[in-house]
């Protein structure tokens, strides 16, 4: 570690090294132990929540029966993407149940919804189990039917993941652009012409009307929703494309501008989502869904916790664009848009990443939160969370306590040592 | 300073006008039919063998929807497609106020479309006005024109009416009786497909609904304090709001006022001792402790502390054990204390993780100040520096804490009052959305958000005082 350090500092001396600011917090980032460590975890986990189908799953990654080679779990793929059929064999017995002539199972021979009946009723992972060898081992127990827990747990971490990951995409284009409109032109900076204001509001209103509320019917079949947000944004392409148009005529009226107070827009937004406590914001945003599924979660997620980047992206931007850069930009005649884009936010993103990685943290915890309370999980998926809730339904079960929360705990801790690695590469020196 | 404060009230009365829009909005997406839980049995379900049950039916589902506001319009004001017609709403039977909706989204003619399902329902009331000994013979006929009421798809419909002819052609006597009704609706029907106007649909129509609507009722109840009442048992929402509330706030002020106490004298003392091995270890004490899901200790805590299998129950197990209701409520406190030891920790101890690093944070800031450097300079014992000249200033801006911990409390009580059982708002949020209890689940999202705006209010003007730079910034 050390030598590579030294290693390092020779090559930024000789200039050998690149001198972005990328590259620099990259750098400083790697001499936090604690930050480099819960990367290394974090691998190990991403690992398993890609390959969880190979880690952990009821089929046997090859097997052969009669003489017949198959891949089952690739084939499972194939079958879901609905280009394969299984075979009529697989349909009549249970995976385990195949005569192979030879087969290779995953390292955990069990799917997060394998029933092994044999096995119900909280196995103990140290109690004696109905097993055929310790290659059928259920090394975590199992649950009140039967399920692997070592199973769920390796489905649990793609949950997880999923969650932190997509929620947080969804609250990042949210916050970015809403908290980069906010700093970049504050109260005063926003200005546009009465006839581009107006407009708007009212091409906003005809795609709400034409896009959503004509269209009741169509709106509940399959893409109906994908429909009206395409019909909605093509008004307001079109509203614009007129405004433009509008430009050339030299009428007066047409030119006189107006300040919008973006900043306080924005911020009276923030305030409101941040008034309602977040959780029960989900509970009540789950409870009136018809459908439940971890996508939703996912989205309602998102849709909540995008305040923080906002907040955080603001300040950022109300410090660069004050820096002389900026201003040198604006004296060049550059659009707003290519200040924004090109000069500004490249280097204003880089702490955002900082709040990025608490999200994460805080979405996972926020979905296992609500699937330890049973809401908001699909049937066929297996979170952290409701394993957790089986442990308060039989305490005796330790080990559906301990686990399932043990992972919760590692991964908020993973993005918690991330984020806070990040906050200290980016203020030190 | 009062000015300062005006400011920020009036400030908040937008913040929470919208929070109310929202709340409002979400209970208006909630799925079933929120009168038919407040009247138990399906009216429409029990046996109706008379047009007089039919018209009682419909007056108890009417009465119910009056009670609970539904029978008003949702807003102010809407707007809508001209095609639909400004008075949708007086149709009170969400069912069938629903079919109607669809079927005016395809065909665009109210008039026609009206005229049709009255004539399905006085359809219905000559059937059940036929004497008994009839009734076997309109079985095939009832049937189907009972499910016209819910159909809105015209191959759906078609089908209805076709199984409604063949019935009619199968017996004399059926078409004797009714033969020209269904004809007439059959007619009727062909009317609504022919004339249909989906070009209404187009339209938009901006509609005035007045102050006598379903917001207005909510929100200035909310504003007197009557927060609705429980579709499940009929309770005004606020009679089970207080005890719950009660017993949330002792679970989150106890919890809060422990996490206080032990996290000050850390945070300073850490903070003092910044950089040595003490400190060291306290900072990554505290931030695993921070990471520690609460949900997953009260889990833990209460698998080994209050079941008999693992011979370590000193704690009794969740419930707050035999309260009575009557008692004062400091009794309530001592008679549930030993119930209330573990939520509290729960609680307690995320709070006490952050308040201590800011706290630490702060100090650290105020120590390396030079009025500190003077104070050591001038001789003062340590002691005095620390706890006198450096404490008092550092101190400030972690009271200001009360206010940011408290909301993030109550939201997480969710799941802690999930795990022990305590009959708090989390509790009741809890079995109110098993219960589909809208009325509750909603007033207590409002309520939470007006406990937030309060809290952060709190914080403003403690930082007010504090600080009087912050008064006169803007």
């Amino acid at each position: 570690m050390f030598k590579k350090e030294k290693q390092h500092i020779e090559k930024a001396e000789r200039g050998k090294l690149a001198q972005t600011p990328f590259a620099l917090l990259r750098r400083r980032f790697g001499r936090k132990r604690r930050a480099v460590w819960s990367l290394r975890v974090l691998y190990v986990l991403i690992f398993i929540a890609v390959f969880a189908d190979f880690i952990a799953n009821e089929k046997p990654v090859y097997c052969k029966i009669d003489g017949e080679t198959y891949f089952p779990v690739l084939r499972q793929y194939a079958v879901d993407l609905g280009l394969a059929q299984w075979d009529a064999r697989f349909f009549q017995k249970e995976w385990s149940e195949h005569e192979y002539e030879a087969s290779v199972f995953p390292l955990i021979p069990y799917s997060a919804k394998t029933i092994d009946s044999k096995n119900s009723g909280y196995k103990s992972p140290f109690a004696s189990q109905r097993i055929e060898s310790n290659r059928y081992r259920h090394w975590l127990g199992t649950d009140k039917v039967g399920h692997d827990i070592a199973a769920g747990m390796v489905a649990g971490t793609r949950v997880a993941l999923l969650v932190g990951v997509i929620a947080m995409s969804i609250a990042t284009v949210i916050g970015v652009l809403l908290g980069a409109l906010a700093g970049y032109f504050g109260d005063q900076g926003f200005r546009m012409t009465h006839t581009r204001l107006w407009v708007n509001l009212a091409a906003l209103f005809f795609a709400w009307f034409y896009g959503f509320q004509a269209r009741g019917l169509a709106l509940q079949e399959d893409g109906g929703l994908l429909e009206g947000l395409g019909i909605a944004i093509g008004i307001l392409l079109l509203a614009n494309g007129l405004v433009f148009l509008t430009k050339k005529i030299p009428v007066k009226i047409f030119r006189k501008k107006i300040t919008l107070p973006l900043d306080l827009l924005v911020m009276r937004t923030i305030e409101v989502f941040n008034s309602i406590p977040g959780l029960l914001l989900l509970l009540a945003f789950v409870a009136v869904l018809q459908k439940s599924s971890v996508f939703y979660v996912m989205a309602i997620i998102g849709f909540i916790r995008w305040t923080g980047i906002a907040r955080f992206l603001r300040a950022e931007l109300l410090r660069v664009r004050n820096l002389s850069y900026i201003e040198a930009a604006k004296a060049m005649g550059f659009s707003h848009a290519r200040i924004l884009f090109r000069h500004a936010l490249p280097n204003a993103i880089t702490p955002v990443l900082i709040t990025i990685a608490f999200g994460i943290a805080s979405a996972i915890l926020l979905e296992s939160a609500l699937s330890f309370l049973g809401f908001g999980i699909a049937a066929e998926g297996v979170t952290w969370g409701q394993l957790l809730s089986e442990a308060r339904r039989y305490p005796g079960a330790w080990w559906l306590a301990v686990f399932p929360g043990g992972a919760i705990f590692v991964t908020v801790t993973i993005f918690n040592l991330l984020g806070e690695g990040l906050s200290e590469a980016m203020t030190s020196e | 300073m009062l000015r300062y404060l005006t400011k920020r009230i009036l400030l908040f009365i937008p913040t929470l006008l919208a929070v109310s829009l929202l709340a409002f909005g979400l209970s208006r997406l909630a799925p079933g039919d929120i009168v038919l839980n407040y009247l138990i049995n399906n009216p429409f379900e029990t046996a109706i063998s008379s047009p007089s049950d039919l018209l009682n039916a419909e007056r108890n589902y009417r009465q119910a929807a009056n009670v609970l506001n539904r029978d008003k319009p949702a807003f102010y004001f809407s707007v809508s497609p001209k095609a639909y017609p400004d008075t949708l709403f007086k149709i009170v039977i969400k069912d069938r106020r629903e079919t109607m909706e669809k079927l005016i989204a395809r065909y665009g003619n109210w008039p026609q479309i009206e005229s049709y399902y009255q004539q399905v329902r006085a359809l219905d009331l000559k059937i059940l006005a036929q004497p008994d000994s009839l009734s076997r013979i309109f079985v095939p006929f009832k049937v189907p024109l009972r499910e016209l009421y819910a159909a809105w798809q015209e191959h759906a419909i078609d089908a209805r009416l076709g199984e409604m002819e063949t019935a009619l052609a199968n017996d004399s006597l059926l078409m004797a009786a009714v033969g020209n009704d269904f004809f007439i609706l059959k007619n009727k029907f062909q009317t609504v497909k022919t004339e249909a106007t989906p070009g209404q649909l187009n339209i938009p129509a901006f509609r005035w609904h007045g102050l006598d609507n379903q917001y207005h009722h909510w929100i200035s109840g909310f504003v007197r304090g009557d927060f609705g009442m429980s579709v499940f048992d009929r309770r005004p929402a606020s009679d089970k709001i207080k005890p719950a509330l009660f017993w949330t706030l002792v679970l989150n002020l106890a919890g809060i006022l422990l996490a206080f106490l032990l996290a000050v004298p850390l945070g300073v003392w850490s903070a003092v001792k910044r950089g040595k091995t003490f400190d060291k270890i306290t900072s990554l004490g505290l931030f695993m402790l921070y990471s520690l899901p609460a949900f997953w200790i009260g889990t833990m805590l209460l698998v080994f502390f209050t079941t008999r299998e693992y011979g370590m129950n000193i704690f009794p197990g969740p419930g707050l054990g035999n309260v009575p209701s009557d008692a004062s409520w400091w009794e309530k406190i001592l008679l549930a204390a030993p119930h209330l030891f573990l939520p509290v920790v729960c609680i307690a101890y995320p709070a006490l993780a952050f308040i201590s690093r800011q706290a630490r944070g702060g100090m650290v800031d105020v120590l390396g100040q030079d009025f500190i450097r003077t104070a050591r300079a001038k001789g003062l014992p340590e002691g005095a520096v620390i706890w006198r000249h450096g404490f008092r200033n550092a101190l400030f801006p972690v009271i200001t804490l009360i206010a940011s911990v408290f909301p993030a409390a109550i939201a997480g009580s969710v799941t802690i009052e999930f795990i022990f059982n305590i009959p708090g708002m989390g509790w009741l949020t809890y079995n109110a959305i098993l219960m589909k209890d809208w009325p509750i689940v909603f007033a207590i999202l409002m309520l939470g958000a007006v406990l937030t705006i309060l809290g952060m209010l709190v914080a403003d003007v403690l930082y007010a005082l504090t600080d009087p730079r912050v008064r006169f910034k803007e």
